[in-house]
């Protein structure tokens, strides 16, 4: 107790009780102070006699009908002065029907509307100002590799792994491309302060860019509906950043320490509009949030520089760009700048580690298979880029997105376990991403007949079957379970969030309430909605789980042995880049088409 | 635009339920509503018609990326 033992009357000034007073009543016990609850439905004249016959310091009237409130607290205030009890004891009045200011203005010592907390209460019997505790400071950025030794269960697959990458190392050697050409020349533009070496460099540079790069080197041309940020913007944007960061009181979205952490996913094409989202969704909970550069940036070879907004889709990435997010970044949020697909995935990696991002994303298999960029140059560009990572400590997850092309679980994961073991033999933290999804595969063979809930906890407990990695569903969540009604969407992902929660994952990304809406930009509303649902959810069933049915178990071992049997296939043929070109990982037939961004131009012998 | 409007992120949402007898006359009414209240970029995010009529999320942009945005600019540091 910090201050002196008060006693303290509770009165329900409503025909029904107050669950709040309750609350309070126990919340003062605690603090060391006497608390007397009258019953419901006393009359005010009744109150004042209970407060004089016993003495109080303090009396809490609480409200919850609207019907007459003003009248009814006006009089018991009247009452009071009447009886002299105004002089030395203090009135507070709170529940769902009172607003602060229509307690001052009738001459109560305070007023607690809804959501007032118990805290506030025992601050005003203390007499002692109530300071709302620091919610921002108490978010701390989490590790999801931290507790995780990457262990191999089944030692037949990690052997089958080890062959594999042990090839791709080996096959990479003596090779280059423009993409890793242009990261080391602008690894040697971050160490350079002489502008005649910059002016050379970047031309070095431009000579390994496409014609559209080229042109912004040349004379600072910029492609259709992309523009340089104005300095007015820029100037703006500090103020704006300024004033909301003060403002700042993240909620937590975790019910309890296992809830998995919550990452959304940005890409407006504006920074501006980008860092308002982000500072949206971190006050409403989101623990990391993930950069979506546009598609034709990825089959574009080389990056602009400086400030640069486009109007549609996807955030164009330059190091300014980033700087700018970065900086806007409360320093719990996790980062993860995307490098799984394209031209520019070395480069990428390096402005990311560069500029302090938390993570990346590589996957050679889904990136070549799905993302549109040549197996043999995304092998070679892959291994450079996880390097990096390795070099900024810079774990980065192995997403399965060509699951959504039609590629089957196991195969998907076997390309995603190869990609994996590359990482840890190159010095990197790899995080595992399976989709939590309807994807095509299930569609066809109907293991989402019945329900959502199996096959995506097979995978959960294939994977953990094979090895001892962090595990983050993606991307989003749900993916093509979502309609564009909020409702449902909002539903769907909760549901999602919980049975990623209930298999004990480490991270989670979820889509907002208008994802699957194609005619516009995602709207700063629609984060919040699916945000709060994933709360909600978290909240609802805390350590209870979700129980899948036998089915999970007997696909899980499917998927274990279908994961086996692709891997054996692989090693088999000898290449991994020539088993990509071959449908091994994922067919033309399955809806995998090796990409053609980049062909022919990994140089050789070098 | 209002100066209410000028302080929306980025976009307005209607949700209603239309009295109507199809999903195409609903459609006519969400973008007539829509037109009518002052949302000249209007579009619909979802609808659902069943029996007595229909449920609609129906959007109009006040901003879209790139755009100028009034509520970035502090009013005391605006041109």
């Amino acid at each position: 107790m910090t201050s002196q033992k008060k006693k303290v009357l509770l009165a329900p000034l409503d025909p029904v009780h107050d669950i709040g007073l309750k609350m309070i009543k126990r919340g003062l016990e605690l603090a060391g102070h006497d608390a007397i609850l009258l019953p419901p439905d006393y009359s005010p004249e009744e109150i004042i006699k209970a407060a004089i016959d016993n003495n109080v310091d303090v009396i809490l009237i609480s409200r919850t009908l609207g019907y007459r409130v003003a009248e009814i607290l006006g009089s018991f205030i009247d009452l009071a002065e009447a009886s002299g009890l105004r002089e030395r004891v203090k009135i507070g009045i709170g529940g769902m029907a009172i607003k602060p200011e229509l307690a001052a203005e009738l001459g109560f010592d305070a007023g607690f509307g809804p959501g007032t907390t118990v805290e506030e209460a025992i601050a005003f019997v203390e007499g002692r100002e109530y300071i709302e505790k620091d919610r921002g400071a108490r978010k701390t950025k989490k590790d999801i590799t931290e507790k995780y030794d990457y262990t191999f269960k089944n030692k037949r697959i990690e052997k089958l792994l080890n062959t594999i990458a042990d090839e791709i190392i080996e096959y990479v050697k003596g090779k280059t491309t423009p993409g890793i050409e242009r990261a080391k020349i602008r690894e040697k533009m971050f160490e350079s302060d002489d502008e005649a070496e910059l002016r050379q460099l970047r031309k070095e540079y431009a000579a390994f860019c496409d014609d559209i790069v080229k042109a912004y080197y040349a004379n600072g041309a910029l492609k259709e509906k992309t523009r340089q940020l104005t300095s007015e913007e820029l100037k703006a944007l500090k103020s704006y950043l300024e004033k909301v960061k003060t403002k700042m009181k993240p909620l937590n979205l975790q019910h309890i320490d296992t809830n998995p952490v919550v990452f959304i996913q940005y890409g407006t094409g504006c920074p501006f509009m980008d860092i308002a989202h982000i500072k949206t969704c971190e006050a409403w909970g989101a623990d990391g949030v993930v950069h979506f550069d546009p598609s034709w940036g990825a089959r574009t070879e080389g990056f602009y520089e400086g400030f640069i907004t486009h109007e549609e889709d996807g955030s164009v990435i330059t190091y300014e760009n980033l700087k700018l997010i970065k900086d806007a970044l409360m320093p719990s949020t996790l980062w993860q700048v995307r490098a799984h697909r394209g031209l520019n995935t070395p480069e990428t990696v390096l402005l990311a580690g560069k500029v302090g991002a938390d993570l990346t994303k590589i996957n050679i298999a889904y990136g070549s298979l799905g993302g549109g960029t040549d197996p043999e140059r995304l092998t070679v560009d892959a291994v450079a880029a996880i390097k990096y990572a390795a070099k900024f400590k810079m774990p980065f997850d192995v997403v399965t997105n060509e699951e959504l092309c039609g590629v089957p679980a196991h195969k998907a994961f076997a390309g995603m376990l190869i990609v994996t073991v590359l990482g840890l033999k190159l010095g990197a933290r790899p995080i595992l991403q399976p989709l939590f999804c309807y994807s095509p595969e299930v569609m066809i063979n109907g293991q989402m007949k019945d329900n959502y809930i199996d096959f995506n906890a097979a995978k959960i407990i294939a994977l953990k079957r094979i090895i001892n990695a962090p595990i983050w569903c993606g991307a989003p969540i749900g993916f093509l379970t979502q309609t564009e009604d909020r409702v449902q969407s909002s539903l769907s992902t909760a549901l999602h969030a919980s049975l990623a929660s209930s298999l004990e994952v480490d991270g989670i990304s979820i889509a907002s309430a208008d994802e699957a809406y194609s005619g516009g930009p995602i709207s700063a509303a629609a984060r919040v909605d699916t945000l709060r649902a994933t709360q909600s959810a978290f909240r609802f069933f805390g350590h209870a789980k979700i129980i899948p049915t036998e089915n999970s178990e007997v696909w899980a071992s499917q998927i274990v042995e279908g994961i086996e049997r692709t891997l054996e296939s692989v090693v088999k043929n000898g290449s991994f880049v020539d088993a990509l070109y071959k449908g091994l990982l994922g067919s033309r037939e399955e809806g995998a088409y090796p990409g053609r961004a980049g062909r022919g131009t990994v140089i050789k012998n070098i | 635009m209002s100066k209410a409007l000028e302080k929306v992120m980025d976009a307005v949402d209607i949700e209603t339920f239309l009295v109507c007898d199809s999903e195409e006359e609903a459609r006519k009414i969400s973008m007539q509503m829509m037109n009518e209240l002052g949302f000249c970029n209007a579009s619909i995010v979802f609808i659902q018609y069943l029996g007595p009529g229909a449920r609609v999320r129906v959007r109009g942009y006040i901003y879209k990326p790139g755009e100028r945005y009034n509520w970035f600019y502090d009013e005391n540091n605006s041109q």
